[in-house]
């Protein structure tokens, strides 16, 4: 089989939205994908014996709509395959979880679709078994089709708690208490401007109403500073205006938010003999779902264009976008934490920031309080952190944010100061590696040649 | 209910057709899937294969429990505190 002309990495809507307008337009063109189904975290499947997650009626209709155009286009999946990157050459490098090899592509264009990662801020015992995301719980009760069970407390900040916290209460496990750190019902200016999106406003009225109907506590204005375990469960401590006070619990699901997964990922653009990189969805910018859609679709074009295809200029998808920036940007200023419940407050220094390495607060004041001061980088070198497995996607924004507040006076540091860009963009075996090989070269083609003749 | 099980360090675990090995071994009440770096566990936390919090060895080979589908008869084993 010949390299295709567009790879895409991830089969969320992003993923989703461009194979179906690029295999609409002729290009050929191959998927993949880390799971062995589709629709990325936000359109989880559930497993065949289970009963979907009540979920919003427009939600269903988008992913009814994708996934049949999707079925459709006939587009080749490589499932359980993981983007590592782009080597010096040009060759793009999977990581084939089925066969346990490296799989080297050479496409004209890829479209990194990666989707976003939730920003978890430090706390004490956030590092805790039992303790996960929100949207990972989120997630499992989308794949099993059942809320977790016990006492759970969904903590942090923003709109998806909410969420999570209705799909539990529909399924018959409402959360002991949905822990906020901003007040909607203190931004009204914000929430005037939601007018302007009735389908959103009325999506979140659904699950505000579901919460209040299960009699759902949602502490609003107040932080979970910390958790500690307390026989089979946990002991958390809350605060507010008012004082503190703890309450136990079984499991803690927290989130601050998200951001875009383009930790580790090729920059946008072209280099020597290398492909069109693009990125679209929420690891471009995190939108959501319905403008990944619709950003999938741009980066589609942009790839049609870039291929010498294209017949067609339009505009629609920009519109769209910056509409769902607008809405994205109203929520964060109706979600936006008060003053009594902000974040890295207080933290203890053996509160744990780096958790693949095991490097906490204290160990970051002490790199800083060095008289050199360290770059991002450095504090990666000498400190470990930022340079376990997950590359930084969990601490590398938080790192930055608390050297920043460290040291006020020296250039605040980006996550990327701290990370860097190279691949590999996930962990890989060096087995793995060492079977990498170019699925269609000519060279092969030789080979097989000169055993025939 | 489909009968089908893995292996979690010897136990066997029930699993449903399609179900990852992290949501099996989270019914099965596995809340620690074994050491980590000290002083974290393996265990699931984002549920997308990002955080790397839920590294298993799966009939010998380092994989994301959240990601990886059961199947039946797999060896399933903690990741040991280096992630492999």
């Amino acid at each position: 089989m010949a390299d295709p002309d567009v790879l895409i990495v991830g089969a969320g809507p992003a993923g989703l939205a461009a194979a179906v307008e690029l295999a609409a337009s002729g290009v050929s063109v191959e998927l993949a994908e880390q799971r062995g189904t589709i629709g990325g975290a936000i359109y989880r499947q559930p497993i065949s014996a289970a009963t979907p997650v009540p979920q919003a009626a427009a939600a269903k209709a988008r992913w009814r709509s994708l996934s049949a155009a999707f079925d459709e286009s006939g587009v080749r999946v490589r499932h359980a395959t993981v983007f590592l990157g782009i080597e010096a050459d040009g060759q793009v490098l999977l990581d084939d979880r089925r066969s346990g090899g490296v799989v080297c592509l050479r496409p004209k264009v890829v479209i990194l679709a990666t989707g976003a990662v939730e920003t978890v801020h430090p706390r004490p015992g956030w590092h805790l078994a039992g303790v996960t995301t929100a949207g990972g719980l989120q997630v499992m009760m989308k794949e099993r089709g059942r809320a977790p069970e016990g006492r759970v407390i969904l903590a942090g900040n923003g709109p998806l708690l909410i969420a999570v916290a209705a799909q539990m209460a529909r399924l018959g496990n409402p959360p002991v208490a949905v822990v906020e750190a901003g007040d909607p019902f203190r931004r009204p200016a914000a929430g005037l401007g939601l007018l302007a999106f009735p389908g959103l406003l009325r999506e979140a009225a659904g699950y505000v109403l579901d919460v209040k109907r299960h009699r759902v506590p949602w502490l609003r204005g107040t932080r979970l500073a910390a958790i500690e375990p307390q026989g089979e469960g946990f002991a958390v401590t809350l605060e507010d205006a008012r004082g503190t006070r703890r309450m136990e619990v079984d499991r803690v699901a927290l989130h601050d938010g998200i951001r875009p997964n383009d930790f580790g990922l090729p920059q946008v653009g072209g280099r020597g003999e290398g492909p069109l990189v693009l990125h679209a969805g929420d690891c471009r910018e995190a939108l959501g779902a319905p403008a990944a859609g619709a950003d999938g679709h741009r980066a589609a074009r942009e790839a049609i264009r870039h291929l010498g295809a294209d017949r067609t200029a339009n505009s629609r998808e920009g519109r769209d976008i910056a509409r769902y920036r607008k809405a994205q940007a109203l929520l964060a200023r109706l979600f936006a934490p008060l003053p009594e419940a902000l974040p890295f407050e207080n933290l203890p220094d053996e509160t744990l920031l780096c958790r693949c390495e095991g490097r906490t607060v204290g160990d970051l004041r002490a790199l800083c309080e060095m008289p050199d001061r360290l770059t991002g980088r450095e504090v990666k070198h000498n400190g470990r952190f930022a340079m376990g497995a997950c590359q930084g996607r969990f601490c590398a924004a938080n790192t930055a944010v608390l050297m920043a507040r460290m040291r006020p006076e020296a250039p605040a540091p980006t996550p990327v100061d701290l990370t860097g860009r190279r691949w590999p963009a996930r962990p890989v075996s060096i087995g793995a590696l060492m079977q990498a090989a170019p699925e269609n070269t000519d060279q092969d083609k030789e080979m097989t040649d000169e055993v025939h003749k | 209910m489909s009968g089908a099980t893995f292996f979690w360090m010897g136990r066997s675990i029930p699993f449903q057709e399609g179900e990852s090995i992290a949501s099996a071994l989270d019914a099965a009440g596995m809340v620690s899937f074994g050491p980590g770096v000290p002083p974290s566990q393996m265990r699931f936390f984002c549920g997308i294969g990002a955080c790397q919090c839920c590294l298993v060895r799966v009939d010998g080979a380092t994989r994301e429990a959240c990601l990886t589908a059961a199947a039946a008869g797999l060896e399933v084993e903690p990741a040991g505190g280096a992630h492999g």
